[in-house]
């Protein structure tokens, strides 16, 4: 009973310094309220970010050990810059089974209009890093 | 005459094809039947790549894409008499050794 009253009058400072924030011009506490609301705000948007994204430092070691485990790449060729068909000697059959496997490794469907577009270890990374259904 | 409305088709399309056959040969629940889609997928693929002449080319697409359509039909027909057993090509290393040591 005493966590639900605290939670309720928790919430309603934040709702009610809402609608005050932009009508009170230069009130003496309209600098707190919107300091109070702003870390609410901040709060939840990052653990929305952390919930929902992959780390990028973690996509790429997956990326790029799912590209080493590829028959026919040269291991030790494998960097964060490299290019599928430029540096890896890979063509676009090839680089249509490296997408495939990266879907299969980060669990969710690359639809074809982006797969076409992943051509370097760097797109695949910048891709999946900022796909919230990556896992 | 005979290449009249045979318009071969783009790159896109052709990898176009190429992912859905490897999608659909990712829906098969049998592991030697879903292997050998996907081997026999690249194969054809390969085999035909360095094609030039346009009806050659319009007429290995219109085979693959009659493939993709029978294997899409044979993954559900599959999927009514899913084996009951996983292959031994499934089960990973870690599995395999405690079933052996149990016994």
């Amino acid at each position: 009973m005493a966590a639900r009253g605290a939670l309720l009058k928790y919430l309603k400072v934040n709702v009610t310094s809402v609608p005050r924030n932009p009508t009170s011009a230069a009130g003496g506490d309209t600098g707190l309220f919107s300091v109070a609301f702003n870390a609410v705000r901040r709060r939840f948007s990052t653990e929305e970010v952390r919930g929902s994204f992959l780390d990028k430092s973690e996509v790429s070691d997956r990326v790029i050990s799912v590209v080493k485990n590829f028959q026919k790449v040269d291991p030790s060729q494998v960097t964060l810059n490299a290019h599928f068909q430029n540096d890896l000697g890979l063509d676009s059959l090839d680089t249509v089974e490296i997408v495939m496997a990266l879907e299969e490794e980060f669990g969710f469907e690359i639809p074809d209009n982006e797969a076409d577009k992943i051509s370097s270890i760097n797109l695949a990374v910048d891709f999946i890093a900022s796909h919230p259904q990556a896992k | 005459m005979v290449s009249m409305s045979l318009a071969a088709p783009t790159r896109t399309e052709i990898l176009g094809l190429y992912r859905s056959l490897l999608r659909t040969a990712r829906e098969f629940c049998d592991y030697n039947i879903r292997e050998y889609t996907k081997r026999r997928t690249a194969d054809g693929f390969r085999q035909n790549q360095n094609l030039t002449d346009p009806d050659s080319i319009f007429s290995v697409y219109q085979e693959g894409k009659n493939q993709l359509a029978l294997a899409k039909r044979q993954s559900v027909v599959y999927s009514l008499y899913a084996p009951k057993v996983k292959s031994v090509m499934e089960l990973d290393a870690a599995n395999v050794i405690t079933t052996n040591t149990s016994n």
